[in-house]
């Protein structure tokens, strides 16, 4: 057959040849396959028996003949040789041309098909799908009868097992499989032939190829039972699909990873903006004191607040509190805490803190327990004309108190939190607020601050600091709080809001 | 941290080891959920190996004994180290939990 497409290719060379000789004198030329003649001359002449032949080689084997008729020296002979020599080379050289443009237009076709892929996985945005498709895609690339693919996720999703209509592996056996693969890490090319044990029994030949996301094994895609058996050009093409599945994947867990900070970062946003636009952003003027308060959440927002009530004819009361829990759900409930107190506090017509708080309780306690949070809050109320300040501690801490003459000592709460009893009996103390005298009211924020240690900043800090401060002024003092928790716990992020109220009793 | 369920008599006793906070919680939410959902449960939360606890933490307990109280059940602490204890003292929690020294003393007691 070959020797018919060069005959009819380079006709015109070989007629050149057969020329030539009879020119020589030679009564006719011929090829010949298989004893036929394929081509004679001169044409139209009777065959003649052969006075000289040469056979024509390709790869070592006979593919046909050169005969000669009329010339029979030893010259001739050897330039027949030659040529039938040539001609064998030429056969040789036509056949690789031909294999090199079949394997171009198939890996051509595989090119397009890979792109294909591309283009249809753009689209597909959860890993099943994307495995599904390569399983098909190489299903049909590589000519094999059934496929499959696997999937672990290294972030605690449920591992993926997919397979194609005609495969009929147990799930154990691709999972062995894989796992094989991960400890190898490198294509497993298993065929009857090998004799290899960890060839499932059924399959004739199998190939499985890791996909790696983020530079580790995570999936497989397996083809098996190709006719022709696997080769080099199969495992190319199987690795290129290993890839193409890989830049899918790390695109779907990038947009998957990007989706999921949004949300959080959204619902950050929300609890913090809930957080500070409550606050009051002015601090009251009051006779006779001195005041500071600030609040500063952490990255994931607790449900820390203050609040001040100072209107005309009517006592000055400042609520702080801080309530169980993180995230939006916190800074809601912190609002709903922080209203109730305020209505309370300033619509009562008598207010004294013990009321508020008691009364404030009844109103959260229901929907505290449903939901399962409680909140420590502290009230003060302001007397001016007895320097006083009466509260009640809903279960707050940390309370500072250090007279102007004194050490700075904690003041313990009297009270469980709002929402941990149906009916509580709050109790009103009194402290002296003349001038010199100094109430600091902070949240847990501050004495469960960490440093890198995982050491408390704790009681005994915020106190010694508090007497090394008590001599400047609220803001001074409130100042100093935060530089000293923050030198503390340098380095280790702030796992809490802290916030705090500082009152300081001046001349009025 | 780590959390160490057992069964004694008919008390369910949880044992919190290490820290008890806001990241912790979860799977010891999880566990008492199930353990109060039955009226009349009997549940120990023993801190003997607890060393520290936040809000969250604290709420988690709260919302327990809540439920527990609601089914006629119900809930105890104990082993509470000094630093927790503080917590609880600072709070005015221990107020409000029923709260033995060792785990010997609650089970004795709630098993009676």
């Amino acid at each position: 057959m070959m020797l018919v497409s060069l005959l009819s290719s380079q006709y015109n060379r070989i007629q050149a040849l057969a020329e030539a000789w009879l020119a020589q004198g030679a009564q006719a030329f011929g090829v010949f396959e298989q004893g036929r003649a394929l081509a004679y001359w001169p044409a139209g002449q009777r065959l003649l028996p052969a006075d000289l032949s040469a056979a024509i080689y390709c790869y070592n084997e006979v593919v046909g003949e050169l005969r000669l008729s009329g010339i029979r020296h030893k010259a001739a002979q050897q330039h027949l040789k030659a040529e039938a020599e040539l001609i064998g080379y030429m056969l040789q050289l036509e056949y690789e041309l031909q294999c090199m443009t079949a394997d171009l237009v198939a890996s051509q076709d595989q090119q397009l098909a890979l792109y294909r892929l591309t283009q249809a996985m753009r689209d597909l945005v959860t890993v099943r799908e994307t495995l599904t498709a390569v399983v098909h895609e190489a299903q049909r690339m590589l000519r094999g009868r059934a496929g499959f693919a696997t999937y672990v996720s290294t972030n605690g999703g449920d591992p993926i097992v997919v397979q194609s209509e005609e495969s009929r592996l147990n799930v154990e056996t691709i999972w062995r499989l894989f796992w094989q693969l991960q400890t190898e890490d490198r294509p497993l090319l298993l065929s009857e032939n090998d004799g290899d044990l960890r060839r499932p029994p059924g399959v004739h030949n199998l190939l499985v190829v890791p996909v790696r996301v983020r530079g580790m094994v995570v999936a497989s895609i397996g083809i098996m039972d190709r006719a022709e058996g696997f080769g080099t050009p199969e495992l190319k093409l199987g690795r290129a699909l290993a890839d193409q599945a890989s830049a899918q994947i790390e695109r779907i867990l990038l947009y998957q990873e990007m989706v999921e900070q949004a949300r959080l970062r959204s619902e950050m946003d929300l609890a913090r903006r809930v957080q500070t636009d409550l606050l009051p952003r002015v601090l009251p003027e009051v006779t006779g004191l001195e005041i500071f308060a600030y609040s500063r959440p952490a990255l994931q927002v607790g449900g820390d607040f203050f609040d001040f009530i100072n209107l005309p004819n009517h006592p000055f009361i400042f609520t702080i509190g801080d309530v169980s829990g993180k995230g939006v759900s916190a800074a809601l409930l912190m609002s709903m805490t922080r209203t109730a107190l305020h209505s309370k506090a300033q619509f009562m017509p008598s207010p004294t803190p013990a009321l508020v708080m008691r009364q404030s309780n009844e109103d959260l306690y229901n929907d505290f327990t449903r939901i399962g949070v409680f909140a420590t809050v502290f009230v003060g109320q302001y007397e001016v004309e007895q320097q006083t300040i009466t509260y009640a501690n809903a279960g707050h801490a940390p309370v500072i108190y250090r007279p102007r003459n004194g050490r700075a000592e904690l003041l313990l709460a009297d009270n469980t939190a709002i929402g941990i009893l149906p009916t509580n009996h709050f109790q009103n103390r009194s402290l002296a607020m003349a001038a010199g005298d100094l109430l600091i009211v902070a949240t847990d924020g501050f004495s469960d601050a960490r440093n890198e240690q995982d050491e408390l900043f704790g009681i005994e800090r915020l106190l010694n600091a508090v007497d090394e401060l008590s001599k400047l002024s609220a803001r001074e003092i409130a100042d100093g709080l935060f530089d000293a928790v923050d030198r503390f716990s340098a380095g280790h992020p702030q796992d809490d809001d802290q916030t705090l109220i500082v009152l300081k009793g001046v001349e009025p | 941290m780590e959390i160490k369920p057992r069964t004694v008599g008919n008390v369910a006793v949880l044992a919190i080891e290490g820290r008890f906070d806001a990241n912790t919680a979860p799977p010891v939410q999880h566990w008492l959920e199930q353990a109060t959902a039955t009226p009349g449960a009997r549940v120990l939360v023993d801190l003997t190996e607890t060393t520290f606890v936040d809000s969250t933490a604290l709420a988690t307990l709260v919302s327990a004994m809540k439920r527990c109280q609601q089914g006629k059940g119900e809930f105890a602490l104990c082993g509470l180290r000094r630093p927790v204890l503080m917590i609880f003292e600072l709070t005015r929690l221990d107020k409000a939990f029923n709260i033995f020294v060792d785990s010997e003393h609650a089970l004795a007691v709630l098993n009676a």
